[in-house]
């Protein structure tokens, strides 16, 4: 096989048919396999041998895995080559079309074709290229942005309600601080409503409860921790041991104490679900009202003054804006190929330029 | 939500899946009684349903204060409603009247699973307050109908290899060409609007979320169902596989267009569980 053959098969329509199948295979697998999880998981859904081939073949993360980049890349190689082929023949076409309506419907199949390339490789480069952060805390907290010398300072956090207590809308603001310029900047983050800071982007992720925890010894108190639920606190004085405050009841029902509930959002009766450890190993689980307190030796543990706490997610994506121009130049290729060429021009053209028929 | 509203609402729909049903019935007349009058009264009672139903809409839209198209029944309705639009204008562009009888119980089974569903009006969730979701769920819709009426299009080219010559089926589905070039603008039509759906959908994912693609079923079965028509495209192209094998790709598109539709939302749950 000479070169040519190849660059005509790797531009074919035949190759392209069999990615675009394959890559649909694989997102059908990609969407039915629960993906992320470990072997065990899987064990326990699929069996052993199965789970060992959902491994091997990395359909527990199909979409990062190695062949499903490799089919992408080469479903980009086809794109690029298939355009490179078409490319003489397409001018000249054009040259020769009678006006301008032809001359652009000329281009329908080209355009969506450079437009999808365009888009795969935008969307490829941020996968590479992307930073991602999640910042959370309740008003007042003050987070680092990873490494980026950037602090975020969380100045209110407010869920706006109806009367019937559905939610409107969850707005964060916040203070940004550059440490290496020594500059502020203020923003105002809500769900839809992003706010652009240092070249950051700031998304209003979700929200949970989260609670004053203090830890005392031998009646007064050693460690004061702002919590949220999912948080872990070791005793400063006793590493080994740690509690974590899994989640918040602001209406405990005790009469449902089997089934641990909450009646309404209101907080009438609070209640923390604990789990306390020592060493690695678990000591215990239970809700604690506010009234009462934990025990463990000589310390005891209570928590308070509950308050709801804000999750942003930060990022920050130089080539979004590519994958964004990509889709928009596959859609302008798309209306030229459908409504731009006439139809009986189009099917006969395309039959003539299709070389691997 | 209005509840004086709501219930014209729900008289107004309720009276549009009738007439869709009797369409649908009257076009199984027209191909029982051979009449052709059968099939124009049909037309004309499905265009009446269309008006109300689109009546119904607008009416829930004003009750409820936003755009109806957020939970499981507003957009099955929706669904409907895209169906019956794209069906209308086709029938009448291309003058198939048959394609009714094909299209009617699609639209009717679809109205029949909008009607099973809680009509109960809730208020938006903060990440559906978007300007987009007029946009995303409109093209979604457009796509959906127009992938729909490509279905039937594809049933009728199957059914046209086994029909004999001179028959009643015969004088009334069109040819096999003109068959596959109607299936084919449909699917042109739906797979534009449903790249309309996608990018907007990634742009309000983008805003609210923070990513504009991050592999949720829905996402993905929205690319498997571009896949499969981006094939559909290519084969029909190709020597040989322009009409029946076409035909039965158009029919796989669909299922996986229902399978993006009903299959993700129940058996793939994500951030799109509303829908």
């Amino acid at each position: 096989m000479n070169l040519k053959k190849i660059r005509n098969f790797l531009g074919s329509m035949k190759f392209a048919i069999i990615l675009l199948l394959v890559l649909a295979a694989a997102c059908i697998a990609g969407s039915l396999i629960t993906q992320g999880k470990e072997y065990s998981f899987y064990v326990s859904r699929y069996g052993e041998r199965v789970s060992g081939a959902i491994l091997a073949l990395r359909l527990d993360d199909v979409f990062h895995s190695v062949w499903f980049i490799v089919i992408t890349v080469f479903l980009c190689v086809n794109l690029t080559f298939c355009n490179l082929i078409r490319l003489p023949r397409l001018i000249r076409r054009t040259k020769e079309a009678e006006n301008m309506r032809a001359k652009a419907g000329v281009w329908g199949a080209w355009v969506c074709h450079l437009g999808i390339l365009i888009l795969i490789i935008g969307f490829g480069l941020g996968q590479i290229f992307k930073s991602e952060y999640t910042v959370y805390g309740v008003p007042g907290d003050m987070k680092p942005l990873g490494d980026t010398g950037i602090v975020v300072t969380i100045e209110d956090f407010r869920t706006d309600k109806r009367e019937n207590g559905s939610v409107i809308q969850y707005t964060t603001d916040v203070t940004v601080r550059n440490l290496a310029s020594g500059t502020d900047a203020e923003g105002s983050v809500s769900v839809n409503q992003p706010a652009s800071l240092f070249g950051y982007k700031f998304f209003q992720n979700s929200t949970g409860w989260a609670a004053d925890m203090h830890i005392a010894k031998d009646g007064g108190e050693i460690q004061k921790e702002t919590v949220c639920a999912g948080d872990y606190v070791a005793f400063l004085d006793k590493p080994d041991l740690v509690v974590s405050f899994n989640r918040f009841y602001p209406d405990y029902d005790p009469e449902n104490a089997m089934a641990v509930r909450t009646d309404t959002d209101e907080i009438t009766n609070p209640a923390y679900l604990y789990t306390a450890y020592y060493q690695g190993q678990f000591l215990g689980m239970n809700a604690l009202l506010e009234s009462e307190e934990l025990t463990i030796d000589e310390y005891t543990v209570t928590f308070s003054d509950p308050q709801p706490y804000t999750l942003l997610q930060v990022k920050r994506d130089p080539f979004a804006y590519l994958a964004l121009i990509g889709g928009l130049v596959t859609l302008t290729g798309l209306i030229l190929a459908f409504y731009v060429k006439p139809q009986g021009v189009q099917e006969k053209k395309e039959k003539e330029e299709s070389g691997d028929e | 939500m209005n509840e004086q509203l709501l219930g014209i609402e729900n008289v107004l729909f309720t009276v549009a899946m009738l007439l869709y049903f009797a369409s649908m019935i009257g076009f199984f007349i027209f191909i029982a009684v051979k009449k052709k009058k059968a099939a124009s009264v049909s037309y004309i009672i499905m265009a009446a349903g269309f008006v109300l139903h689109t009546a119904a809409l607008v009416i829930r839209e004003i009750g409820a204060g936003r755009l109806p198209m957020t939970n499981r029944y507003e957009f099955a309705t929706c669904f409907a409603w895209g169906l019956a639009l794209v069906c209308l204008i086709f029938m009448r562009k291309y003058s198939v009247d048959i394609l009714g009888a094909f299209a009617a119980p699609v639209i009717f089974l679809v109205i029949g699973y909008a009607a099973m569903q809680s009509k109960d009006v809730h208020e938006l969730m903060p990440s559906l307050r978007s300007n987009w979701l007029g946009f995303h769920v409109s093209t979604a819709i457009i796509s959906y109908g127009a992938f729909g009426i490509s279905f039937a299009l594809a049933l009728m080219f199957l059914l046209r290899d086994r029909i004999s010559e001179g028959s009643f089926f015969d004088r009334h589905i069109p040819s096999k060409e003109k068959l596959d070039l109607i299936g084919y603008r449909a699917v042109a039509l739906g797979i534009l609007f449903l790249t309309f759906c996608i990018i907007s959908g990634a742009i309000w994912a983008e805003q609210a979320w923070g990513s504009y693609w991050s592999w949720d079923p829905k996402e993905t079965w929205s690319l498997i169902t571009w896949l499969i028509y981006a094939v559909y495209l290519h084969q029909r192209i190709r020597k040989g596989w322009k009409g029946k094998s076409a035909a039965i790709f158009a029919a796989v598109g669909f299922i996986c267009v229902l399978f993006t539709y009903v299959g993700v939302n129940t058996f793939l749950p994500g951030v799109h569980s509303y829908a």
